[in-house]
């Protein structure tokens, strides 16, 4: 493509996103500012995604980008036509080809495997957002690990609802460390963050920072010994795939109010019901 | 056996000596009360002494170690478990929005305690101890009555056992028999824990009532001390002739 650089942004930029990804990698879960350039679609479509992918991207990667699970969304299609026109990189939608996964929302039901790279994109990237105000107070409370208060939030939640109901962006431990949000994927996801073998990067455009998870970190839900964490998923069988043990997207089926469940995670349903 | 002492402190605010040469020390299991009139420089004193303010000069020693040495996170570790500081206005200290039980076990989490169980009957048992009903564990401080939220504050503040509170003011902008109450409970908690305290109170009935020594403080200087008795029967320094006999007679 003419008058672009590969990958869109400029090779400077791209060593300063190389850089401060690199410091995330050597402090798992601590979020570290970085220069967010302005990208050719709105804060909160992904433009922290996109920064970080743009960054590590070569013309050997084959890219995959899902929202919500699903390969064939507005967004999921635009950023990979983006890359294919700006990098000129295969894409892909199947989970187990690709060696950068972008996404949004969701982990593929597929176990990621070592050599993959998953970036997520990130809205809020301060889990101490709603609970405190001051931004720079949050950092200290980040610095002297001081989390009392997000416990304080889990404890309300099961006063008021006897159980934990947050049912995505569940606060999670890294390394016992650093309290980090792992994006709004659902709850029932988070356990596949913990001792992924593939690199996890997150970007925040929006809220210029990024932060990392190497691949096999220690990653814990937050929890109480007497109530221990519980990976929410709606009780039923996916309409397409028969999968019982998937995360399940809720579908109006006609105008009579009847509702089919199926998996969210579009690559991993087509794998099961219709084998290439 | 010294807790906490002060040598030497020095705070200035751009033309007002807040604090000019102050020294003092505390015992353990011991309250001091610090008096004076508004703007003598006692709550800046207080917040000194808890570290929550650094001093121009001069030094905080806690258990003979300088606090300033200890650095932020060792210092916040202190604060958070073995010391406690009561505000005047417990909206400062409390989160409105969060349940009564919630507040009480915020310091027990923050010190690690992970099963919700036990934190709540913790904290049922302290707002017993602090004279709140139980039943109201899961009500929102925000539709407590001042004293109460007072009364909450201290729960929350003593739960974790700390050998060290500082209050600043803790009856001030209550009503008389709400602060006779909450003086009584303070009187009781801080014998039977056996806690060191430091008091700032602009109160001479609350200093006679819950402190073994006085300080008295003016313009950013401590004028006199000595064991809460013999100072208020028989003050030697004019100002606290003048602090003694301003009292209203009951």
């Amino acid at each position: 493509m003419q008058g672009y650089n590969f990958a869109y942004l400029d090779e400077q930029t791209k060593r300063m996103l190389r850089r401060a990804i690199l410091k995330a990698v050597c402090i798992p879960g601590h979020q570290i500012p970085f220069a967010s350039r302005e990208m050719p679609l709105p804060y909160g479509w992904g433009t922290g995604g996109i920064q970080v992918t743009a960054a590590i991207i070569g013309p050997d990667d084959v890219l995959k980008v899902i929202d919500q699970g699903a390969d064939d969304t507005t967004n999921a299609v635009s950023i990979r036509k983006f890359f294919a026109r700006t990098a000129g990189v295969e894409t892909t939608t199947r989970t187990d080809e690709a060696s950068i996964i972008q996404t949004r929302h969701r982990i593929p039901e597929t176990p990621l495997a070592e050599g993959q790279i998953i970036v997520y994109q990130v809205p809020m990237p301060e889990p101490l957002y709603r609970l405190e105000s001051s931004r720079a107070t949050a950092a200290k409370l980040h610095a002297t690990a001081d989390y009392g208060a997000m416990h304080v939030k889990l404890y309300e939640e099961i006063t008021r609802f006897g159980r934990v109901a947050l049912s995505y962006d569940y606060p999670v431990m890294v390394n016992e460390r650093y309290l980090m949000s792992p994006s709004p994927i659902p709850a029932f996801d988070n356990p596949k963050l913990n001792m992924s073998p593939a690199l996890q990067l997150f970007g925040a455009g929006r809220e210029k920072r990024l932060y990392a998870l190497p691949p096999y970190t220690r990653v814990r839900s937050l929890d109480f010994e007497d109530h221990p964490f519980h990976p929410g998923r709606a009780n039923a069988v996916c309409e397409l795939c028969g999968a019982d043990n998937t995360y399940l997207d809720e579908i109006i089926a006609d105008d009579q109010g009847g509702r089919i469940f199926v998996c969210s995670d579009t690559d991993y349903c087509e794998g099961r019901h219709d084998p290439a | 056996m010294t807790l906490l002492e002060a040598r030497h402190l020095y705070k200035r605010f751009g033309t007002i000596e807040a604090l000019d040469g102050v020294s003092l020390s505390l015992r353990r299991h011991e309250i001091l009360a610090i008096v004076g009139e508004s703007g003598s420089g006692k709550s800046t004193l207080l917040n000194v002494l808890a570290g929550r303010e650094a001093p121009d000069a001069g030094e905080v020693l806690y258990d003979g170690a300088p606090i300033a040495a200890l650095g932020e996170l060792e210092l916040r570790r202190l604060q958070r478990s073995r010391w406690g500081f009561i505000h005047q206005d417990p909206r400062q200290a409390l989160r409105l929005n969060v349940s009564a039980g919630g507040n009480i076990g915020e310091r027990l989490m923050a010190a690690g305690g992970r099963n919700y169980g036990g934190i709540r009957r913790t904290a049922a048992q302290w707002l017993e101890a602090v004279e709140i009903d139980p039943a109201r564990l899961d009500d929102y401080p925000r539709n407590f009555s001042g004293g109460m939220m007072q009364r909450l504050q201290i729960a929350a503040t003593l739960v974790t056992g700390p050998e060290l509170v500082f209050m600043d003011e803790p009856t001030g902008g209550l009503d008389v028999s709400v602060q006779a109450r909450i003086l009584d409970l303070i009187r009781g908690l801080v014998r039977q824990l056996g806690l060191a305290a430091v008091l700032v109170t602009h109160d001479i009935g609350v200093a006679r009532l819950l402190a073994d020594r006085i300080v008295v403080m003016r313009r950013g200087q401590i004028v006199e001390t000595g064991l809460t008795d013999q100072v208020l029967d028989d003050p030697h320094h004019e100002y606290t002739q003048l602090l003694v006999s301003s009292v209203l007679p009951v």
